[in-house]
């Protein structure tokens, strides 16, 4: 009985002498936090600008009516947004001439086209202008779909279906337009 | 004759001092104690809020966000061969991160007191190796250094303190065998 008790004292004793050590241990801790705001960003266009030359017929049937123009592209690469949720935008300007002065009836000073967005969502964003002959109402915009997941894509944006109002017989001079793309969340697209 | 018995009593009075002395006792109580190792944070929890952890230029990880952010905690260890370890966890969303972006920061966190140093990467798992820090009481100054991403690449937007992870420090005393 004796020897029964004296073992029961040193097992209690073994089995108590980690637990006193493991207690006197101690712990800091130091949380840490941050946060990434959101942000898209859109790649330099190349090239930055579309020079079509020439842009009315020089001789044949049509000469001083647009001519036929190939469809041009232009990259934007390595654009990104880093969340959830984003859409494409395009917003087409009709080229227009210089010259502002209303033109004179069977004429035009106006060039409407096609710009369209891909590589972004499924499907593509795309916008026609449809400006009138004298230059007015030259804008337009096409958003496309949504954009699930934090994307990094090259976007390439083809311009094509150069036409005139009425097939009108272009004014002499130099004509511009442009391009907007906005790469951005979906709900504050517009 | 009567001369030679007076001088008898000095006698007596020289034995009695010896008599007393050889009945004195003591008794003594020894007295023992122990001072069990011990390690103790007074000020156990910090908060290291690093804000925006991107370039806005770029997307990526601006590790001026995290190298050289540093929080102090305090405690005391009393015992000389105390020591002191650190653990990383990586700030992280949490959530899978696409192709080209990166959801996870990592970094390494060094722990200084009483002169000792200790840290580890959250790039491994487990604890770093652990510093001899003995007795002392005082700061614990954990510092971060060597941040980084995994592809080196975009960073996934987030909420605000939607990144997180902590630094464990962790302090021992010596154990020493019971019995």
């Amino acid at each position: 009985m004796k020897q029964t008790i004296g073992l029961s004292a040193l097992a209690l004793m073994l089995t108590a002498s980690p637990a006193l050590a493991q207690s006197n241990t101690a712990t800091g801790t130091v949380a840490i936090d941050g946060q990434v705001r959101s942000v898209c960003i859109l790649g330099d266009p190349n090239p930055a600008l579309v020079n079509l030359g020439q842009i009315s017929a020089s001789s044949g049937p049509r000469t001083g009516k647009i001519d036929t123009i190939a469809p041009r592209t232009v990259t934007l690469p390595a654009s990104f947004c880093n969340f959830a949720g984003s859409v494409v935008r395009v917003t087409t300007t009709a080229m227009t001439s210089s010259d502002t002065t209303s033109p004179q009836p069977g004429f035009t000073r106006a060039v409407n086209y096609t710009a369209t967005a891909s590589g972004w969502a499924v499907g593509t964003a795309a916008a026609t202008s449809s400006a009138l002959r004298d230059g007015t109402s030259p804008t337009a915009t096409g958003t496309g779909a949504t954009q699930p997941l934090p994307k990094i894509a090259d976007i390439a944006v083809t311009l094509s279906n150069f036409t005139t109002p009425g097939d009108l017989i272009l004014v002499a001079g130099n004509y511009s337009g442009n391009v907007v793309v906005t790469l951005g969340p979906a709900a504050v697209a517009d | 004759m009567r001369k030679l018995m007076f001088l008898a009593i000095p006698a007596v009075l020289v034995a009695s001092p010896a008599f007393a002395q050889s009945t004195s006792v003591t008794g003594t109580v020894n007295i023992d104690g122990s001072v069990a190792g011990r390690c103790t944070f007074t000020l156990p929890n910090a908060t290291l809020s690093l804000g925006e952890l991107s370039l806005a230029s770029n997307g990526k990880l601006d590790t001026s966000r995290v190298n050289g952010k540093t929080a102090t905690l305090t405690g005391w260890c009393n015992s000389t061969a105390a020591t002191m370890a650190v653990t990383t966890t990586q700030l992280t969303t949490g959530t899978a991160a696409p192709t080209g972006f990166d959801n996870r920061v990592d970094y390494t966190a060094t722990a200084v007191a009483n002169s000792a140093s200790a840290s580890d990467s959250s790039l491994t798992a487990g604890a770093g190796a652990a510093s001899t820090v003995g007795l002392f009481t005082g700061n614990i100054v954990v510092t971060l250094s060597a941040a980084s991403s995994p592809s080196n690449g975009l960073m996934v937007a987030s909420g605000p303190g939607g990144y997180t992870g902590n630094v464990v420090v962790t302090l021992t005393p010596t154990v020493t065998p019971v019995g």
